[in-house]
């Protein structure tokens, strides 16, 4: 991948064994440089205090769910550049349709594999670029 | 049907709502209406209530102008907007309403021989709440013994790549012949022990851990027990409260579909067209709209 492995991530998901997971995939495709937070609000906060060049994020969490987090991301001038990927189970047409037009980067439904959030990654990183 | 049964928890529920309120005077609640006969299919007409209405009527006079009304009381009185504590006229009506409508329910509930099903709903929810925690505890507890195992085994597999291709580079530099006689004993006694002592040692670690793996599955068998009876439980409620609903909603208001965006996984897709099923439709959707 041609990224930068310092490249810091924030996981947002309200279960830990989730975020450990996505964890350990950004960890196997050699980003170590992670944290977490368990819900939106939370999220929100890590992000203002800065240095999170990636959001990896969940849909349904207490607090503030990822559909907000992201459009709060997405209005936010100092937030809104930044690469957000949603990890969800919510599968109907119509919540992908409101990521993307929310402004969502990717969007991969769960149950999910290493390979998919490889892919998404890397497609994320040649937009990315091309910007 | 246990009428008569009905009518005195009926009666029992009034009493503690006249004990409870606070008149100085205490109300005296009318006598049992346990004559009242509570048949199946039970008229529901108005004119059948005429002892729970001396009921409450005896309650509304008791609380007309009481000096003695507590906060909640007053609070009551503001909320219905009517300040003149002398009459107490929308009260009245609220409360005799508010009886009418939970006799009525009472009654058809006990016509219909829903009385048992809610009394089991009653008890069924809680057990059922508490099996899918032991779910929830379960998996969770299975989902951090496996994630646990990867963190000590892949470490170790990750060393046993490097340490073998160290070794097989330095092969390498034999069949160049780059390495001196010295050297090439030395290669032979570290792959001897590579082989003998590392790679043994560190897959009986990894191989633990596998072990721990699949003993984490142990889950499955005891949460499918209780999933499976949940299901039923499920099922039973859902047939009996169909039921219900089916008798008590209007025409127009059964095919109104909840909208949201957060409804979890899609457990059974079959049949639907607003959902998809794998990364595949996802991605084709999202190109679809030009994302």
């Amino acid at each position: 991948m041609a990224a930068d492995p310092k490249m810091r991530f924030l996981v947002v998901d309200d279960f830990s064994t989730m975020r450990r997971i996505v964890r350990n995939l950004l960890k196997e495709l050699g980003f170590t440089n992670v944290d977490e937070a368990e819900d939106g609000a939370i999220a929100l906060q890590k992000l203002q205090s800065g240095g999170f060049e990636f959001v990896v994020t969940d849909w349904n969490m207490p607090n503030m769910d990822g559909l907000t987090l992201l459009q709060t991301i997405r209005s936010t001038p100092n937030l809104r550049h930044l690469p957000v990927l949603m990890i969800t189970a919510e599968a109907k047409k119509e919540n992908i349709i409101a990521a993307a037009q929310a402004g969502a980067s990717g969007y991969i439904v769960k149950p999910f594999t290493a390979g998919t959030l490889s892919e998404k990654l890397t497609k994320i990183f040649e937009k990315m670029g091309k910007v | 049907m246990a009428a008569t049964n009905d009518s005195d928890d009926l009666e029992a529920l009034f009493d503690s709502i006249a004990a409870t309120s606070t008149v100085p005077s205490p109300v005296q609640v009318a006598p049992a209406p346990a004559q009242v006969p509570v048949h199946k299919g039970v008229s529901l007409e108005v004119g059948d209530n005429d002892e729970l209405q001396e009921l409450f009527d005896s309650l509304c006079v008791a609380n007309s102008g009481a000096p003695g009304a507590t906060v909640g009381e007053q609070d009551l009185i503001a909320k219905l907007g009517d300040q003149d504590s002398d009459s107490w006229p929308k009260q009245e009506v609220v409360f005799n309403q508010i009886g009418q409508m939970a006799r009525s329910l009472h009654d058809t509930i006990c016509g219909l021989g829903y009385d048992k099903l809610l009394e089991k709903t009653v008890s069924a929810i809680p057990d059922a709440k508490d099996r899918l925690a032991y779910v929830a505890n379960l998996t969770e507890q299975a989902a951090c013994r496996v994630l646990n195992a990867t963190d000590v085994a892949v470490p170790i597999v990750d060393k046993l790549v490097d340490s073998t291709n160290t070794i097989a580079d330095r092969w390498d530099l034999l069949f160049d012949n780059r390495l001196s006689v010295a050297e090439f004993k030395l290669l032979a006694e570290d792959t001897r022990r590579f082989l003998r002592q590392e790679i043994p040692q560190h897959t009986a670690v990894v191989h633990a851990q596998l072990t721990e793996i699949m003993m984490a599955q142990d889950f499955q068998d005891l949460t499918g027990q209780v999933i499976k009876k949940i299901g039923i439980l499920t099922q039973e409620l859902e047939g009996g409260l169909m039921k219900v609903l089916l008798q008590v909603v209007p025409e127009t208001k059964r095919t109104e579909e909840v909208e949201s965006l957060m409804n979890g996984p899609v457990i059974n897709a079959e049949g639907r067209s607003d959902v998809v099923v794998n990364q595949e439709q996802v991605d084709d959707l999202l190109e679809s709209l030009g994302f």
